[in-house]
């Protein structure tokens, strides 16, 4: 038997959590920005003013109220607000304080059952400076994040390099994602990068005695007539290589080192196309080539520094095609002048309108709509024969070429849910009961005339991946919505509570899903959050699990779609569950800012990172929440060009 | 070149650099045959998983007594070698609390910890090191492979349950806190990396001979770099190094071991084999899609790297918790689906079927390393594995007895043959236990441990 306090408190906990302030007005991220902060003289003026309201209002009212639970002499949740106070914007704290925001105006906390509780006003004067916590962070780009470069971004870079085949990488064992996150390698893996290096080579480079091939030359340079310096060639050459592969000029040391390489081919009797391929080799499993370095070292003393050209123009081209830069970057990096923002904003422009920009579909676009575990994904299969190889691909093709003309056309954000048209083969066509019109193999654009379909809310790929294998999840599809489409945080569910299929089978037997969804909410811990996840997923019930139309679930109930949302939002078919998520683009818009700055930063955002967002809103919005506009703020942002230095 | 092993020797040592501990030139001789001495075969740790936990009136027997002559259905495969095996039941698991709507995320992560990831980190891997990464620090560097990880199914399954890092949910092998060991899925790259040979003809796989040298040089000139980082992101750079560096001692161990059989050609006797030794064992990579056979082709490399003594530490993750099907058993469900089976009979057959499967891969592997001689007496013999998973009954998740088998004798430090049904301990105590039968010293018990399970033991 737990203790009842300790009973009480988790349920506090996850109520506060995920009851309705998360639909409304959820966490402090969705304050109004305040006009006044858009510049830093006033956002220092602002940081004053909120440290002395913590003092002088938050810290008695706390005292007062929650100190006797949430102190030093008793910490319920791990929640100590006597040392929360005093500290209010570093990071750990910050998180407590968004926690209270959202208890205290659920009027959640103080508990009911306190003998002290705070009038109104009293309440509302410190959640206005509790929401105010964000301006307290003091200005940190954050840091450079190292990480080695993934597969694909490895395969990529030797194609670009030595024109192999992307595919020489296949064998790395996949990256385990997570915000920054890159998952070690074993022992046996660790070998790979040396034959992978090596197979690259092979096929690059001419077998001995056989001719140069072009690569070869371009890299190597002409073979050196009789006489000549062959270590200063050879220096020469490990300086372009590194040029290329580090993505920047090397170090003089660098170059020493390449060129011990070299000698120890020399020395070892290699004759010097041999040694150099040595040295090439050496290249390609140095860390300088694996992880994205600065070309330039910080001073001492120094804080915060903007990144090099090179390295700016590295991060610029893994974020959008997942590769090194390509040479129109590199000059503009050796120019010096990539950071200058006109020049910044038409490469951004450049990269994204060529074919390659499909790499942030497939290493951010994929993930963000959750399609990447769409291939290996289970489906019952006596049930959905249809979910084949190619069909798998049609679906995840169609949701990359939607991505794709958005950010190509300079699209809105409300486009992804709201559209006309999507791209469909004759495979997928099937789905959508268009077989007749489009037929073959080839994905093409379509028009669409249902507007139950058109954006991701109506899309297969989306409805299958969150979808059992047998059969739809209103509560998934909800939980996606609300994640994925619009930024807010769902919680778990709490421990112990019974799946649909645990339930009495002859009670639930006679029920349509609906009816047995609803059956479950019935007990007052679940409802709080249902009653916010499942009518959006019961909205979307006319789709089944691998996203066909129909009109009466699998016991042969009519679907019923209908539903509300917190706030009297009315509707009764996807079309008009469509409508009310299209109409909140400013939480579209936040959350995709969000989701792909922390891909671009490889990092979770905390602290400053809130007011960068604000002040990336504003610009945003302005523009009509243009996908260019979007990402070319971020990629311009004072995180993006900036590294603060420990 | 009268004495041509020592040259042999300074050359090794010199390649590897300071990093490698010296024992690897004790070892690489471990039975010596012209120091005439004959040393003890080194004890080999393996570990093999399965998920979602068991029907536990099918698995436990009946009694101790019972134990040898009538086992229970699950272990029907290790009948001919129960009596080198033990079973214990009362082996408590991690309470998962505060992560409570997360068993299967955890049931794998915790499996070899024996510990929770850290609360507050929790979207991060942030967990302990695990025990056969424990093993592999100590012994690692006395064999080319520190560790071998073997899986037979992807490990990018995405789910966060509780907001946990989807890397915890396919994951048992911790080289740090922080670092997940990925393991091989494919047995083909496993052959061809650990023993540098394919069953293709023409694609033997090839090291260059300034390859040592060229990292070395590599590393070295890295030192520059990491200065220049800032020191939380220093580590990564090092964990790469590292790994180029477990390269480098590998190419070394290579060579090695091709100058030892150059050596033996020409009659000079310096290997570590005996005359009594079993041949090493043929693989054969299945071309079927048959779930046993490649189960089973993983087992041949398992027993082939410890019979080769290219590791002493390997970790099998049978299937991971996201489950497969096993379409040979005659039925398509998920392994999942069936484990919450309410007591509904068929569901309980297909979940007592697929755990019997699993269970026979395992016999099927310390079979054959039973059937290998080796020294004295067998590759098993020198064992200690373990099979077992990370929740008791998959049903209700509940983790108060959980499934474990041992097989093999431990080198003689594990008293087999019995059934100890009455075992007071946790899953931090039974691996604490194994790595003191294997001699690795611990500096703090494995997570929840507060003892060491001395009734499993042998009597000295």
């Amino acid at each position: 038997m737990l203790p009842p306090s300790f009973f009480r408190n988790d349920v506090l906990v996850m109520l506060l959590l995920c009851c309705a302030p998360a639909w409304t007005q959820p966490l402090l991220a969705k304050s109004p920005a305040d006009p006044k902060a858009s510049d830093d003289t006033a956002l220092l003026a602002l940081q004053t003013e909120v440290k002395k309201d913590f003092k002088n209002k938050v810290e008695p009212f706390v005292k007062t109220y929650c100190f006797e639970c949430h102190g030093n002499r008793k910490s319920k949740s791990g929640i100590n607000f006597e040392i929360a106070v005093r500290k209010p914007a570093v990071a750990p704290f910050s998180e407590i304080w968004t926690k209270a925001y959202v208890s205290m105006s659920a009027h959640d906390m103080p508990p009911e059952d306190s003998d002290k509780q705070p009038k109104d006003d009293e309440l509302q004067r410190v959640l206005d400076i509790i929401a105010k916590t964000k301006y307290l962070s003091a200005k940190d780009p954050g840091p450079f994040v190292i990480r080695r470069l993934t597969k694909t971004e490895y395969g990529n870079t030797l194609h670009d390099l030595l024109g192999v085949d992307p595919a020489v990488a296949a064998e790395l064992p996949d990256e385990v994602p997570g915000e920054g996150y890159m998952n070690s390698l074993s022992p046996l893996q660790s070998e790979q990068y040396l034959s992978i290096a090596n197979e690259a080579l092979n096929s690059a480079l001419a077998a001995k005695g056989a001719p140069a091939t072009a690569l070869q030359k371009r890299l190597f340079g002409e073979t050196p007539a009789e006489g000549t310096d062959l270590r200063a060639q050879a220096g020469k050459v490990a300086r372009s290589l590194a040029r290329s592969a580090y993505r920047r000029p090397p170090s003089e040391a660098e170059v020493a080192t390449l060129l011990a390489v070299f000698d120890l081919g020399r020395t070892n009797k290699l004759d010097y196309t041999a040694s150099l391929r040595l040295m090439l080799k050496a290249v390609l499993v140095s860390p300088q080539f694996l992880f994205i370095t600065p070309a330039r070292e910080a001073v001492a003393g120094e804080k915060i520094v903007s990144l090099d050209d090179y390295q700016l123009a590295a991060r610029l081209s893994y974020l959008l095609w997942a590769t090194m830069p390509d040479a129109e970057l590199s000059e503009l990096a050796d120019a010096g002048k990539l950071h200058e923002p006109a020049i910044l904003k038409t490469q951004v422009k450049r990269l994204l309108m060529a074919p390659r920009a499909r790499a942030l579909f497939d290493g951010f676009g994929a993930q963000w709509l959750g399609l990447a575990e769409l291939a290996d994904k289970t489906f019952d299969t006596k049930k959905f024969p249809q979910m084949t190889g190619p069909m798998r691909t049609a679906m995840y093709d169609e949701a990359r070429l939607f991505f794709d003309s958005i950010v190509r056309e300079n699209g809105s954000v409300v486009s992804f849910v709201d559209s006309d048209y999507t791209f469909l083969n004759g495979t997928l066509a099937a789905l959508y009961g268009l077989e007749k019109t489009v037929t073959g193999p080839e994905m093409r654009k379509v028009k669409l005339t249902n507007a139950n379909r058109g954006g991701i809310l109506g899309m297969p790929g989306i409805l299958a991946t969150t979808s059992f294998p047998n059969r739809t999840s209103p509560v998934k599809r909800g939980v996606w919505v609300l994640e994925q489409v619009l930024g807010q945080r769902v919680p778990p569910a709490p421990p112990n509570v019974p799946t649909l299929e645990k339930q009495d089978p002859k009670k639930a037997a006679s029920l349509t899903l609906r009816q047995r969804t609803e059956l479950h909410r019935t007990n007052a811990v679940c409802a709080n959050c249902h009653k916010i996840l499942d009518p959006i997923g019961f909205g979307l019930e006319n789709f089944d699990a691998i996203g066909r139309w129909r009109d009466q679930d699998d016991t042969g109930g009519a679907i019923d779609a209908v539903g509300e949302l917190p706030g009297g939002k009315h509707f009764s078919s996807p079309l008009e569950l469509k409508a009310i998520i299209a109409a909140r683009r400013d939480d579209m818009a936040r959350n995709l800012t969000e989701k792909l700055l922390a891909y671009a930063l490889c990092r979770k955002l905390e602290g400053y990172d809130e007011i960068v967002v604000d002040r990336l809103m504003e610009t945003i919005a302005k523009d009509g929440f243009r996908m260019q506009t979007l990402i070319a703020e971020i990629v311009a942002s004072y995180p993006f060009m900036n590294r603060s230095i420990e | 070149m009268s004495r041509p092993h020592l040259i042999d020797r300074r050359t090794c040592l010199r390649g590897l650099g300071a990093s490698l501990a010296l024992p690897l030139l004790e070892t690489m001789g471990w039975a010596d045959a012209l120091k005439g001495k004959a040393v003890k075969p080194p004890l080999r740790l393996g570990f093999m998983y399965m998920p979602h936990g068991v029907i536990p009136d099918q698995f436990w027997p009946a009694s101790p007594e019972t134990f040898l002559k009538s086992p229970p259905p699950a272990l029907e495969s290790l009948r001919p070698v129960l009596d080198q095996c033990l079973l214990m039941k009362g082996i408590s698991g991690v309470p998962i609390a505060p992560f409570g709507s997360a068993p299967h995320a955890l049931e794998l992560s915790t499996w070899l910890t024996a510990c929770l990831p850290d609360a507050d980190k929790r979207d991060q891997i942030h967990i302990a090191i695990s025990a056969d990464q424990i093993a592999a620090n100590y012994v690692g560097s006395l064999t080319s492979l520190p560790s071998l990880e073997l899986a037979t199914m992807p490990q990018t399954h995405k789910e966060n349950q509780e907001g946990l890092n989807e890397g915890y949910y396919s994951h048992c092998s911790f080289r740090s806190p922080t670092q997940a060991v990925p393991a091989e899925t494919n047995p083909r790259n496993v052959l061809n990396r650990l023993f540098g040979k394919t069953d293709k003809p023409g694609n033997i796989s090839q090291t260059d001979p300034l390859d040592r040298q060229m990292l070395d040089l590599v590393i070295s000139s890295a030192k520059d770099l990491r200065r220049t980082l800032p020191q939380g992101d220093q580590h990564k750079l090092d964990e790469y190094l590292d790994s180029v560096r477990s390269v480098e001692r590998r190419i070394a161990a290579m060579e090695y071991r091709q100058k030892e059989a150059a050596l033996e050609k020409a009659g000079v006797s310096s290997s570590k084999r005996r005359a009594s030794d079993s041949p090493p064992i043929e693989i054969k990579i299945p071309v079927s899609d048959k779930r046993s056979e490649y189960m089973q082709v993983m087992c041949d490399l398992n027993v082939l790297a410890f019979q080769t003594d290219t590791t002493r530490v390997s970790t099998y993750i049978g299937s991971t918790p996201n489950g497969v099907s096993y379409p040979e058993l005659g039925f398509a469900d998920m392994h999942h689906s069936q484990t919450h089976h309410n007591n509904k009979a068929d569901m309980v057959a297909k979940v007592a079927a697929i755990t019997a499967f699993n269970i026979s891969q395992f016999a099927y592997m310390v079979k054959k390393m039973n059937s290998l001689r080796e020294g004295d007496g067998t590759l098993l013999d020198n064992c200690l594995m373990l099979w077992g998973s990370g929740l008791e009954d998959g049903n209700k998740h509940s983790r108060e007895n959980l499934p474990f088998i041992i097989a093999g004798k431990g080198g003689g430090s594990i008293n087999t043959g019995r059934f100890m049904a009455n075992t007071k301990g946790n899953q931090g105590d039974l691996l604490t236990t194994i790595l003191a039968c294997a001699d690795i010293p611990l500096d703090r018990p494995i997570g929840i441990a507060t003892r060491q399970i001395k009734e499993m033991m042998a009597k000295a």
